[in-house]
């Protein structure tokens, strides 16, 4: 067959094509627009824009060294000079908020990647390979998902101590199973359709189709559901600082300004309020961030409007 | 099963009797009554060894004092102590320098079937503290003499004024039950074999100790029917309990003790056992990195302890210049270092150590971990890099011990608090080459050190005893395993409507407790 401008069939063919590719620039317009006109996406948006932009910029903005000490002037109120007051050892409130939001960010850039990556791989091998693979997997899932992330921590760290990378541990471990089911369950709607059969006909290997077919179909709710445990995981890492089994002095967390504020909270409520602040406003953007994603790309699973 | 039923008038006429009981002032004063039979007080964490050989102390001896017997009790003297004999014995007293007769009260008994509490029991006692973990008390004592079945002669080695202050007051004083305690194999740790004593104990570990009065006590009553120690490890929430009316009394942390010296809470009284706590920041003599002495010392000169008093104590307790706490003799007023950082830096080139990072063990205590933060920086600011590691009490407590595991070997730095008794003796006891790799985890012998010990506790001369104890200080302070931190005061607040009574060096002995 020929190529030639004036072929029919071409020009039957280059016509469809820009149909679909007008129709898919529509749709993305249309997504667009509901998600700027939907209140929640964007407060959502700008929430998680200032934590990561506090987070990251972190060492320039914040008006103190975290870790400064000023002990004459410690558990002083807020004042233009202190905005968020001092602790115990006269360390500025709001630097170590500052300094705190990249613990949060760096717990939950790692442990959301990570856990997305092998809960992925995880959830296709499960719904992708033998029967027996899939119930093994499933058994694992289940059985890490009915453990307490507080009691495994606290085991883990009577072993090894508290750490950083302790917290990250957990946060993977505890959070692999949430994406390994969805991904599980997106690669068996798939394992039968026609464009898998095709490929597996022609003898594609079982990689090529998992990473190469599986996978960019599955991806998408998995990135939606990872927007939506960011705030879980930012919790686990405050939770576990607050039980001291978090992050090592005098690293600044959330979950350590919390503790530190919660012991002398009659002397110096400041404290909490401020440490508490950053955490719901953080859980809130991610939260409203991840729903309204949800009800745009998965409008089966919305909040039913 | 016995079911009782509720029906509608029943309550209703239930709840006008108690509603109008609450109107008289006899009523009050009934539902008070009621309410003032049980007293909630604080534990800071479980009991894990009740045997007095191999406690680790505190609430441990809290709970000997309510279930064993004891020859002697402090007795508060205004903002002294003295001792005097306990409800246990008719009769206590020195017949010489080395001679302490006894008569025990008649008709005692421990629980369990085990007779009657007898003279044998008391020789068995202190025979085995000799070969205990806590033998460092029972040095003066040679033997006990049993001259009949209630009476008894302690023989000491040499003469030793404080040893009934020291020893027989303390918990190491503590009287076990010869049968039921050879029953149990010797040794004993969660669970008293038999008891003699106003209270019965049982605990639920994680929640709370129960002491409820003992139907077989024939000694003096309790103030208190019961007694419910709640497990509340960290002391800022037991005060949010104490302030929330959930116990009757708990201890202050030094923030605390600070805003209530300026606003007493409404109903509530201080009351401050001692300042019998000693603090320090040990370091492993032996261990390769802090092996070399300057590096010690330059440590020892970079730690600027008044900043800890300050930020970490809130100005709340007196500067420790050694482990004779204020008032006790031989209590110094300086110590052979200064903070000094040029001094530091100094002495850490003329080691030719750098890049040194070291781990600094604490309890996960507010104030330890505060105090773990200033050091910190302080050593940051030599060159020393310095991570903390926070501990739970158990594993804390055994690091240093060779016998519980190998963390000893790994151990560099530490921040560590002991409570004495009022005589300097008992602190200097850890120290000794003996007690290496048990309490002394600095692990430095010298053996000046060990004759001086034996010189106090025989010296009978007040200055020349004095003489020794701030020697034996010097030695410690030359040694550079010591940063002198602080003398806690051991302070609590209780309700208006109880007396407390506490040892100088802060257990509280809940039977002497009393309603007001």
């Amino acid at each position: 067959m020929s190529a030639l401008p004036s072929d029919p069939v071409v020009s039957d063919t280059t016509a469809t094509s820009d149909a679909l590719r007008e129709s898919a620039g529509r749709e993305r317009r249309e997504k667009l627009v509901r998600f700027l006109t939907d209140w929640q996406g964007v407060t959502g948006l700008l929430l998680v824009v200032i934590f990561f932009a506090s987070a990251i910029f972190a060492p320039w903005i914040a008006p103190y060294d975290p870790n400064a000490m000023d002990i004459p002037a410690r558990m002083s109120g807020p004042t233009w000079a202190h905005i968020a007051g001092t602790d115990q050892l006269g360390r500025d409130t709001f630097s170590r908020i500052l300094h705190g939001g990249r613990v949060a960010l760096y717990i939950a850039a790692i442990g959301v990647s990570a856990s997305l990556s092998i809960g992925l791989v995880l959830g296709m091998i499960a719904g992708y390979g033998p029967r027996w693979l899939d119930n093994l997997l499933l058994l694992a899932f289940d059985a890490v998902r009915s453990f307490p992330a507080v009691i495994l921590a606290l085991a883990t760290v009577a072993l090894t101590g508290p750490s950083l990378t302790v917290v990250l541990a957990i946060v993977i471990l505890t959070t692999i199973p949430s994406y390994g089911r969805v991904a599980r369950t997106a690669t068996l709607a798939l394992r039968h359709t026609e464009f898998i059969l095709a490929e597996r006909s022609l003898g594609a290997s079982t990689g090529r189709i998992l990473f190469q077919h599986v996978m960019p179909n599955v991806i998408g709710p998995l990135l939606i559901l990872a927007a939506m445990e960011v705030p879980v995981v930012v919790s686990i890492e405050a939770g576990l600082s607050f039980l001291g089994i978090g992050v090592l002095p005098p690293q600044a967390s959330w979950g350590t300004i919390l503790n530190e504020g919660y012991l002398v909270i009659r002397d110096a409520p400041w404290m909490v309020i401020a440490g508490g602040i950053p955490l719901i406003l953080t859980t809130l953007g991610f939260t409203f961030l991840g729903e309204a994603l949800r009800d745009i790309f998965d409008p089966r699973m919305g909040r039913g409007r | 099963m016995t079911l009782t039923n509720t029906t509608r008038r029943t309550f209703l006429t239930s709840a006008a009797a108690l509603g109008a009981a609450g109107f008289f002032p006899g009523g009050v004063g009934m539902l008070r009554a009621q309410e003032g039979r049980v007293l909630n007080l604080r534990l800071d964490g479980d009991n894990s060894i009740l045997d007095p050989g191999y406690m680790v102390g505190g609430t441990e001896i809290e709970a000997q004092k309510q279930c064993l017997p004891f020859l002697a009790e402090y007795v508060r003297d205004g903002d002294t102590f003295s001792w005097q004999p306990t409800a246990y014995v008719t009769r206590l007293e020195y017949v010489d320098d080395t001679h302490i007769e006894f008569e025990l009260a008649p008709g005692l008994v421990w629980s369990g079937g085990h007779g009657t509490l007898k003279a044998s029991d008391v020789a068995y006692s202190y025979a085995r503290m000799k070969d205990s973990e806590w033998s460092g008390y029972f040095d003066a004592l040679e033997t006990v003499e049993v001259t009949g079945e209630l009476t008894g002669t302690l023989v000491l080695n040499k003469p030793f004024a404080p040893f009934i202050m020291v020893t027989l007051c303390h918990g190491p004083g503590a009287i076990v039950c010869e049968a039921a305690t050879e029953a149990a194999g010797g040794r004993f740790t969660t669970e008293f074999p038999a008891i003699c004593g106003p209270y019965t104990y049982s605990a639920t570990p994680g929640q709370r100790a129960v002491f409820e009065k003992n139907p077989e006590w024939t000694g003096p009553a309790p103030g208190f029917d019961r007694v419910v120690c709640h497990v509340i490890t960290e002391v800022q929430a037991a005060e949010l309990a104490y302030e929330a009316g959930e116990i009757d009394c708990t201890e202050l942390g030094p923030d605390s003790l600070a805003r209530y010296s300026k606003e007493m809470p409404e109903n509530t009284a201080i009351t401050t056992a001692g300042q019998l706590q000693y603090m320090w920041m040990g370091m492993n003599t032996q261990h390769p990195k802090l092996q070399d002495i300057k590096v010690r010392q330059a440590i020892q000169h970079a730690v600027d302890v008044d900043s800890i008093l300050a930020g970490a104590f809130a100005g709340t307790s007196a500067k420790s210049h050694g482990i004779v706490c204020p008032g006790l003799l031989g209590a110094r007023s300086d110590h052979g270092y200064t903070y000094d950082p040029a001094k530091a830096r100094e002495l850490m080139a003329e080691s030719g150590v750098t890049g040194l990072e070291l781990t600094l063990r604490t309890l996960n205590w507010q104030e330890r971990l505060l105090t773990a933060q200033i050091i910190q920086a302080n050593l940051a600011a030599i060159g020393i890099t310095v991570n903390i590691l926070p501990m739970e009490s158990g594993p804390f407590w055994e690091m240093g011990m060779e016998e519980a595991g190998d963390t000893w070997q790994d151990l560099e730095l530490w921040i560590m608090r002991f409570a004495t008794v009022p005589d300097p003796y008992e602190a200097t006891q850890w120290f000794i080459s003996g007690q290496v790799g048990i309490w002394n985890w600095e692990r430095w012998t010298d053996e000046e050190f060990d004759s001086l010990y034996d010189e106090g506790l025989s010296e009978t001369d007040t200055a020349a005893r004095e003489a020794i104890y701030v020697r034996m200080q010097e030695i410690m302070d030359a040694t550079g395993a010591y940063v002198w931190i602080n003398h806690e005061p051991e302070t609590y607040a209780h309700k208006t409507s109880i007396e407390v009574v506490a040892a100088p060096s802060g257990e509280l002995n809940y039977h002497r407790f009393k309603p007001v």
